[in-house]
């Protein structure tokens, strides 16, 4: 007893981890795939195609993210960096031999399993960073040299995943990198340098942009300019939520997502499909369901008492949240469509995958969030 | 989160609070208080053994720092997706129930989508204006209409879609429009244009995507074949491409006002009803009629046969097309005769009361002129026109001179296009001025060896009847407050009205007969030429004419009746000139129009006006005139002096003529019977200086002569060809 209470840790075995577990956060994210298989049921017109298949997935995707829980955050953080590498790699691989789907290439095959390493590559980043700025000090910060690694770890994948091309997840990619450094103290005037030239790039990529990325911002500024070409989704979506009013149209019912006026209704568009069944109540439960499990990440990054896991848990819930936020932006048509789904809710095996990674890494932090890093590593 | 606060700590606060002093003790555990549990991965102060000492190093202070940084940071951020959240959520509000928005009529996208760039483009649908006759008839006019188009990146199967479009649109070229409907690059293909309301609809039922419809205008004109050539046609487009339609293009966009034609929809159809009884009866190669106002030029009724539906214009025959009256270049004949006489009396050449040799045949080189059917006697004035002598209106062109008759029918317009608002308006045929010898002035001066329209004759003749002044032929409705237009004075009125005298003559006792409707009194002149065709003139091939003035008291109306190449039949003896064939056919259009046109027939005052229109055909010689009158030089001609000629010219002023030569005065019936009216003496207008006596001819000329003349106008025309002609049929002395 005396030699166990000597030792600086005390036995953490994986019945004392999953003890350790944030049950109640699982049950919000069961919750949220419960919400997805409503939504998918009604996009599907049944079980099948969509809802069926979503519940296993997410039952195959929570083992997957309870066994990453269990992982040590120490043996994360070890392999934080070839992680990145690996991702970087599979990244590069997909300009390459990645396969084309809907005009850009995205997706590669692994062991049979298409994926998608931009999604990969938003954790790896996460980690990488986390593992680069978790012994660093307020002075240490302060040294733009410091910077310099880091921003090149975010600016290569950034660039890879344009050229794919992808500019909303490569966005949320920079934007998810931007957050980090911003957890771990870099300047706010540093911030403030970065931004201040995006305007100015921003009209210079806007003239190097793809035709359809150019008409996708074109229509988002005069939807109604194009009503059944580029403008479609948009005006269709805000349709689609216009006749949801306060109460929705009731379960099942709605004209727009049942007579398929509605595009991508079981992916990209999939909460606009709630928003005309549900309404706006509908659509605040949901999003308050979602803000739960945000501000709950991000209340684990506080609780952590390693900056490595702070820094994991904050990128993991940014990334999450950005997500969320593009998505229903994108359907309330407050920003260009971006082909980004709705996470745990939209149909897709890969995107399911790779977001109960990171709510398993996030889980892993919480479990160990108390454990010290070896002094020689800090 | 899910972990029960233990310790004397709360879960944060150990870090959460300023880092201690670096010599300060760690903090005590009470003895009083129960030993803390052991706590899996504590890395936690009260993990260690009590008694030891922790030390607090500078890197762990710096860690510390940098972790309440990132506390501090992490709140941030959170606060910032609270506020972005609350974004979204007002978004969503606004989407939702403060400014939803409704799924708008399907017109409404159709609209928005015919605004598109590349329809925008387009020049937006002008009407173009109706076009009415002078009394406010419509003639043509543009209706609503739908073109179907295709955008062929919405096509999902051309091939099919092809084939379907072909069992609503038989005319369609399905392979081609299948080919058409496969080029992904284009967004626009035409199918057809201008479809019925019921193609469209069954279209619509079709229901293949990328297929529409666009508004378009068709042309119709609702009085068929009435005035079809003069209102010409549009292309798809609606730009007018032949006729009035070519003409007033720009003004038929611009002013949406009818646009009102001289046309009288009645006049028309009357004159075509005659012309096409006549064309079929005498299964004749074309006809041509018009009828025109003589004083202001406006043209009611313009018919040229064979026609075509003006709804047809695509598929008409060229022929069809083809505007004899103003396009059409024929010998006028002896219609020409009445051009001939009023330049001589005129210019004071002639007077009514001289005789002219029509006995002998006049040869000249290797031609002949003869009479067809002549008196072979000398011949009065009025008995040239009358019987219509080409012998007599070859000495009275001889007596006027070539430089004279040049200047006069240049005078007269028959040297250019008629100016009329037809593209179709041709330039005449005429002779090459540096070979119009003497036997051109004597053929021109019986309408032969030169070609004019039909319009030309009517224009000319209204000079001859109207008191002497050119008008110009118009197709525009003028309004009556405009009054006579201002036209040039081209002979004095007491010309003018000799000449109807001498028209009317035609009429009661001349070629003319048939067309005598009581009451009417027509005035007129008959011509028939012979169809020039390969290597001479044709036999029994005649273009037949008649022009006629009506009432010749108060002339109002020039009518022209003419058909090209008739075929006699038993009703005409098998006689296919003019008098037999179109006369008739004038005189029924003018019993038939006048009354339309509020010339009422008047037989009350006939004797009145018959005597005011009296001309003896042997007018009384006044003592100590010529009988023949001097003779007008031919410049640089030397070539002429016949045997006919030579004898006429032996004739002195007062000298007695061979007793062979001498014309028998008792031959006609009206001599001596009928009241003689003397014409009063006339100022002459010199058109140019009076004529020198030709001097003497050089040689005789003793050819071998043809027994008929010879193609005169190729002759003429061969040193010297004319321009080429640009119009729509057959030049009308080309081959036949």
């Amino acid at each position: 007893m005396m030699e166990r209470r000597l030792l600086r840790e005390a036995p953490f075995d994986a019945a004392a981890k999953l003890w350790r577990v944030n049950w109640l956060y699982v049950l919000l994210l069961c919750a949220l795939s419960g919400v997805g298989y409503v939504a998918l049921y009604s996009a599907g017109g049944g079980p099948e195609p969509y809802a069926s298949r979503h519940v296993l997935r997410f039952a195959a995707a929570l083992v997957l993210m309870l066994a990453v829980a269990m992982t040590d955050i120490r043996l994360i953080a070890k392999l934080a960096w070839p992680f990145y590498f690996l991702a970087l790699a599979l990244l590069a691989a997909v300009a390459r031999f990645g396969h084309v789907g809907l005009g850009a290439q995205r997706w590669i095959s692994i062991g049979g399993v298409l994926m998608q390493p931009s999604e990969l590559m938003k954790i790896a980043l996460v980690l990488a960073l986390a593992a680069w700025f978790r012994r660093a000090s307020w002075e240490r910060m302060g040294n733009p040299l410091f910077l310099i690694p880091p921003m090149l770890a975010v600016l290569v994948p950034v660039g890879l995943i344009l050229k794919e091309p992808n500019l909303g997840t490569a966005v949320i990619t920079a934007a998810v990198g931007g957050a980090v450094f911003f957890a771990a103290g870099v300047r706010w005037w540093k911030f403030a340098l970065v931004l201040a030239p995006v305007p100015l790039l921003a009209t210079f990529a806007f003239h190097h942009l793809h035709g359809y990325q150019r008409a996708r911002i074109e229509t988002f500024l005069h939807p109604e300019r194009d009503p059944l070409g580029a403008g479609y989704n948009i005006i269709q979506s805000k349709i689609a939520l216009g006749s949801g009013g306060m109460w929705g149209e009731g379960f099942l019912h709605g004209s727009q997502g049942k007579l398929d006026f509605l595009p991508e209704k079981q992916t990209d568009f999939i909460f606009t499909l709630l928003g005309e069944q549900f309404g706006f109540v509908g659509s605040v439960v949901i999003l308050s369901l979602l803000c739960l499990i945000i501000l709950g990440g991000m209340a684990m990054a506080i609780r952590c008492r390693h900056q490595f896991g702070r820094l994991v848990a904050l990128g993991i819930a940014v990334n999450f949240s950005l997500y969320v936020f593009v998505n229903i932006a994108m359907n309330a048509g407050a920003i260009p469509v971006g082909g980004v789904p709705l996470p745990l809710v939209s149909h897709g095996g890969s995107a399911m995958m790779t977001v109960m990674l990171g709510f398993g890494l996030l889980m892993s932090v919480h479990v160990h969030r108390d454990v010290e890093f070896p002094e020689g590593e800090g | 989160m899910s972990q029960p606060p233990q310790g004397p700590f709360p879960p944060n606060s150990p870090q959460d609070r300023p880092p201690p002093p670096p010599d300060a003790a760690p903090p005590m555990r009470s003895r009083a208080r129960p030993a803390p549990a052991p706590r899996q991965g504590a890395a936690r102060a009260d993990a260690v053994p009590l008694m030891e000492t922790v030390r607090v190093t500078a890197p762990d202070l710096r860690r510390r720092a940098a972790l309440e940084k990132t506390r501090e940071r992490l709140f941030i951020t959170a606060c910032f997706f609270v506020v972005l959240f609350v974004a979204v959520i007002g978004k969503l509000a606004d989407a939702t129930i403060i400014d939803p928005l409704h799924p708008r009529p399907p017109s409404h996208q159709i609209a928005a989508m015919l605004n598109t760039p590349t329809l925008a483009a387009a020049p937006p649908l002008a009407r173009r204006a109706m076009i009415t006759d002078r009394n406010g008839q419509i003639l043509a006019i543009s209706l609503p209409t739908v073109s179907v188009y295709a955008d062929p990146r919405q096509m999902m199967d051309p091939n099919d879609a092809a084939r379907k479009l072909k069992q609503v649109l038989p005319d369609l070229d399905e392979a081609a429009l299948a080919r058409r409907l496969s080029d992904a690059q284009r967004q626009f293909v035409y199918v057809a244009r201008q479809v019925t309301p019921d193609q469209e609809r069954r279209i619509l039922d079709l229901g293949i995507p990328g297929i529409d419809f666009r508004p378009t205008e068709d042309r119709h004109y609702p009085m068929g074949r009435t005035a079809a050539q003069v209102l010409g046609a549009v292309d798809v487009d609606e730009d007018g491409i032949a006729g009035v339609e070519k003409h007033f293009n720009k003004r038929l966009f611009e002013d949406p006002t009818p646009l009102r034609l001289s046309i009288d929809v009645r006049v028309q159809a009357v004159l075509r009803e005659e012309l096409d009884a006549a064309y079929t009866e005498f299964t004749a190669k074309s006809a041509c009629g018009v009828v025109m106002d003589i004083d202001t030029g406006e043209v009611l009724a313009l018919v040229s046969l064979p026609d075509y539906d003006a709804n047809n214009f695509a598929t008409a025959p060229a022929n069809a097309r083809f505007d004899c009256a103003a396009s059409g270049m024929y010998e006028p004949g002896s219609t020409f005769k009445l051009q001939t006489l009023s330049m001589a009396l005129q210019l004071g050449v002639v007077h009514v009361w001289n005789e002219f040799d029509a006995a002998h045949p006049i040869h000249v080189g290797r031609f002949t002129i003869t009479d067809f059917e002549g008196e072979n006697r000398w011949l009065y004035l009025p008995e040239v026109l009358a019987y219509s002598s080409n012998l007599g209106a070859a000495h009275i062109a001889l007596d006027v001179g070539p430089e004279r008759q040049q200047a006069w029918l240049r005078m007269m317009g028959m040297f250019k296009p008629v100016p009329i608002q037809l593209p179709e308006a041709d330039r005449p045929i005429v002779p090459p001025i540096s070979r119009w010898k003497a036997l051109t002035t004597m053929t021109v001066g019986f309408g032969n060896g030169i070609a004019v329209s039909p319009l030309h004759i009517v224009r000319g003749t209204a000079a001859v009847a109207n008191g002497g002044v050119l008008v110009t032929p118009t197709l525009l409705a003028q309004p009556p407050s405009n009054g006579v237009p201002e036209g040039e004075r081209v002979m004095s009125e007491q010309t003018s009205d000799t000449m109807r005298k001498l028209m009317r003559l035609v009429v009661t006792q001349g070629t003319a007969k048939g067309a005598n409707i009581p009451g009417f009194y027509v005035g007129g002149k008959t011509g028939t030429s012979q169809v020039v065709g390969k290597g001479g003139y044709r036999q029994h091939t005649n273009i037949s004419t008649f022009v006629g003035v009506f009432p010749m008291n108060a002339p109002r109306y020039v009518v022209y009746f003419m058909l090209n190449e008739p075929h006699g039949n038993k009703s005409t003896g098998g006689f296919s000139t003019a008098g037999a064939v179109s006369v008739p056919g004038g005189g029924r259009v003018i019993a038939r129009i006048g009354p339309m046109l509020g010339v009422l027939p008047d037989l009350t005052d006939q004797a009145t006006i018959d005597q005011a229109l009296y001309m003896p055909m042997q007018p009384p010689r006044p003592p100590g005139q010529p009988i023949t009158p001097p003779d007008a030089p031919i410049p640089g001609d030397h070539g002429f002096n016949t045997a006919a000629r030579a004898a006429y010219r032996r004739i002195p002023g007062h000298a007695p003529l061979p007793p062979a030569a001498r014309p028998v005065a008792s031959h006609h019936p009206a001599r001596g019977t009928a009241p003689h009216r003397p014409v009063p003496p006339r100022a002459p207008v010199h058109l140019l200086p009076p004529a020198q006596p030709l001097p003497p001819a050089a040689r005789r000329q003793t050819a071998a002569y043809t027994a008929q003349p010879r193609d005169v106008l190729a002759e003429a025309t061969q040193a010297a060809p004319l321009p080429a002609r640009a119009s729509l049929g057959p030049p009308p002395l080309a081959p036949r």
